[in-house]
């Protein structure tokens, strides 16, 4: 079985990560989110759906995504951080507390800053060793701004 | 890892008016240096691929240049002790070749660093709260603000505390270190001038009071450089201090999401703000910030009193405006009259006086400094100007508090160290990047260009006589010398593998932003100063005794400097 990180732990990847809806959606793949929104009476139960850069979470108003296991962010480069702010805007305006998970090519380095956009878990491509990929989640362990784990800035939280 | 006892002669404490680090930014910047020190492990073991890389190091700072990496060290606003300033001229000395380049961000670039001693660097740079943060890379980069800052008459308030607020709201913001591109942000605290050139960033912050009388901002967006320039729009007329902040994030939130990333030089908010119009762009900012508003990042008054707190005035004295010492020197020594009117500012105290050490002396790359200069200005800080310095927009340092009964001696002083050169505002205090000496974007070098216009124009009668006069000089399209702003620009092109320079002529960076037009084809490296020369030939024969270079150009057009450049010799 694959592996990832979620939460802080290398646990197994038990979910399928589909490029496009076809049979064998079930409740284990991750499927994109537009073709869910185009066929979710067709397709049945999934695990969860995946956001491209580019399509925004707008298309998610009025959905209920506590029906979702997780919910996929794909990363097309490293360089690319829109993603950054579709998991601020799933944690904090559409209040979504299940599973955000990276997918793509996201950084082990960009760890710390994916985790308080409000993202938990993280599919590495195959040739990332995540134990040390483990070691880089955390680099600051102080922040000036607010964030999905504690909206306070410095400001509110100095002595 | 270095030796901190070797530093500790840094560390002596003395009374500050800036900004100074509690336990929670001194940390910051030391699990930075930890971080990056790993990174730097990792890449140099092939453990990080080069491409991995390249965007951690850009976000400290580091570019791989044309011959050696290039650190950018932040100078936060331009603030920097003197302190600060001799550890800097240490480190040109230790890791360098003993000087280095203040840039138009108000941030010192060393030309020559080692790849494997930048963690050091950064660990000895943390010692005096310094770091190389966001200096590069497509984030939010080093705020920068007026020179004057603080010390000046008409200013609506001191910008320093709001620069340091963005500082650190900016500094990892964990949502926009990737943004589509570079983000630059300036303050301006004045209405009679603008010495920060908001008008050409990505946003411009002009600070303001409303009708009740309360502090905010005019917000300006969409101005920048480089490829593509533009003078911002207004998106908001005021917004009040508290929600600075989360306006900023709802306008950078957009632009985090809707900005181009398909082309680099598509990718500036200018590009976004162009293609959607001012007033949709406003109105998708709005829809943002209606969520953001009165959030927990909204700043409380307290804040700003903390922040105010650090930039309070220092032990000013009870002085005589206009001392006799300095009149009986002003009427006796023309030259340093010159200086005096050239290089030196009304300060807002009475006895005061703002001085700028000129960093333009012919001879030396403009901007540039030796650590000895560094250290040498550093004790002119100490002695004249309470331990403080401030890097300007346009290259050279600045003393904030001297007194008038002491700007005699200073003179004398700065002209041992070669800071003294009169010409402050004039065609020879150019901005002017590294070029191609260092630099791996640039299509042509820069330098040898300011130095051919030193020396056409190196008769100061001749000079004074010409006025106020900004001239700029950028390498290449990204426009590090903010050659589209200068009055006269210039630009070099490659033609074919050879470097060649395009002039434009009309631009200006104040309040009556413009951006320079075109004069025509562009001209082989030995034919810069004297169409240099031609030009001003035209404004000298066409001004009335009022205008300044930009006035003529403005009253007579492109069209008679056009003629003169490319006229035929006889």
């Amino acid at each position: 079985m694959p592996k990832l990180i979620k939460n802080g732990e290398i646990v197994d990847n038990t979910y399928v990560w589909q490029q496009d809806v076809d049979a064998s959606a079930s409740d284990t793949t991750i499927v994109p989110m537009q073709k869910w929104l185009d066929n979710q009476d067709s397709i049945g139960n999934v695990a969860g759906i995946w956001i491209d850069a580019g399509e925004g979470v707008e298309p998610l108003a009025g959905v209920d995504l506590s029906q979702f296991e997780v919910i996929g962010i794909n990363f097309p480069s490293f360089m690319d951080g829109r993603g950054f702010s579709y998991a601020r805007l799933l944690r904090e305006r559409l209040n979504y507390t299940g599973e955000i998970r990276a997918l793509g090519s996201f950084m082990a380095d960009q760890q710390g800053y994916l985790i308080r956009c409000g993202f938990n878990s993280f599919e590495f491509a195959e040739d990332v060793n995540l134990d040390i990929a483990l070691t880089l989640n955390k680099p600051f362990n102080v922040a000036y701004q607010g964030d999905v784990a504690d909206p306070r800035p410095i400001f509110l939280r100095r002595g | 890892m270095v030796d901190l006892a070797y530093l500790r002669i840094y560390t002596t404490t003395v009374q500050s008016f800036m900004y100074q680090y509690d336990a929670i930014d001194q940390q910051l910047v030391e699990e930075r240096v930890a971080q990056f020190r790993d990174q730097t492990r990792r890449y140099l073991n092939n453990e990080l691929k080069e491409e991995e890389f390249l965007p951690l190091r850009l976000q400290n700072g580091l570019y791989i240049q044309r011959y050696a990496p290039m650190l950018r060290i932040a100078i936060p606003y331009g603030m920097v002790s003197s302190k600060q300033l001799r550890l800097l001229a240490d480190i040109t000395r230790r890791y360098d070749r003993g000087y280095g380049h203040f840039s138009t961000r108000q941030n010192l670039q060393l030309n020559w660093p080692k790849l494997e001693d930048v963690p050091d660097i950064l660990e000895e740079l943390a010692t005096v709260e310094m770091h190389a943060v966001q200096t590069s890379g497509n984030c939010i980069r080093n705020t920068t603000t007026d020179q004057y800052s603080g010390v000046i008459a008409d200013e609506v308030a001191d910008p320093r505390p709001y620069c340091e607020l963005i500082r650190q709201w900016s500094t990892f913001h964990p949502e926009f270190a990737f943004l589509p591109r570079k983000f630059k942000i300036a303050v301006c605290a004045t209405e009679s001038a603008d010495r920060a050139a908001v008008q050409v960033h990505d946003i411009g912050l002009q600070l303001k009071k409303n009708d009740a009388g309360e502090v905010g901002f005019k917000v300006l967006v969409g101005g920048g450089l480089g490829r593509t320039p533009m003078i911002a729009e207004t998106i908001s007329d005021f917004i009040p201090r508290t929600d600075l902040l989360t306006y900023l994030d709802a306008i950078i939130r957009v632009y985090n999401q809707q900005g181009r990333r398909d082309n680099k030089y598509k990718a500036r908010i200018k590009i976004l703000v162009k293609a959607l119009g001012i007033d949709e762009f406003r109105k998708r900012v709005d829809a943002e910030w209606e969520h953001l508003r009165g959030t927990e990042s909204t700043v409380p008054m307290s804040e700003f009193d903390r922040l105010a707190s650090f930039f309070t005035e220092p032990a000013y004295e009870t002085l005589e405006e206009q001392p006799s010492i300095l009149t009986e020197k002003l009427a006796d020594s023309s030259a340093f009259a010159r200086w005096y009117e050239r290089n030196t500012f009304d300060h807002k105290k009475a006895g005061y006086r703002i001085v700028t050490l000129s960093l333009k002396k012919p001879g030396q790359a403009p901007g540039d400094a030796t650590a000895d200069q560094m250290e040498k200005a550093a004790n002119l800080a100490d002695q004249y100007s309470f331990g403080e310095l401030r890097v300007s927009h346009e290259q050279n340092l600045v003393l904030a508090d001297v007194r008038q009964d002491q700007l005699v001696e200073l003179w004398e002083a700065a002209k041992e160290n070669g800071f003294a050169t009169p010409t402050l505002g004039l065609l020879t205090d150019m901005i002017c990047c590294p070029g191609g000496d260092y630099c791996g974007l640039a299509n042509a070098k820069s330098i040898p260009i300011a130095e051919q216009i030193q020396e056409t124009f190196d008769n100061l009668d001749y000079l004074y006589d010409i006025g106020e006069v900004d001239l700029n000089i950028s390498g290449c399209m990204n426009a590090c010398g903010h050659h589209h702003v200068g009055n006269i620009g210039i630009l070099g092109v490659d033609k074919k593998g050879a470097e060649f320079y395009q002039v434009s002529l009309g631009g200006a960076s104040g309040h009556d932003a413009s951006i320079g037009k075109i004069l025509g084809p562009s001209f082989a490296q030995e034919e810069v100063g004297g169409v240099i020369q031609k030009v001003i030939n035209v404004y000298v024969d066409n001004r009335t005794e009022e205008e300044r270079f930009i006035d003529t150009f403005r009253r007579i057009g492109i069209k008679p400097f056009k003629e003169a450049a490319y006229a035929k010799a006889n």
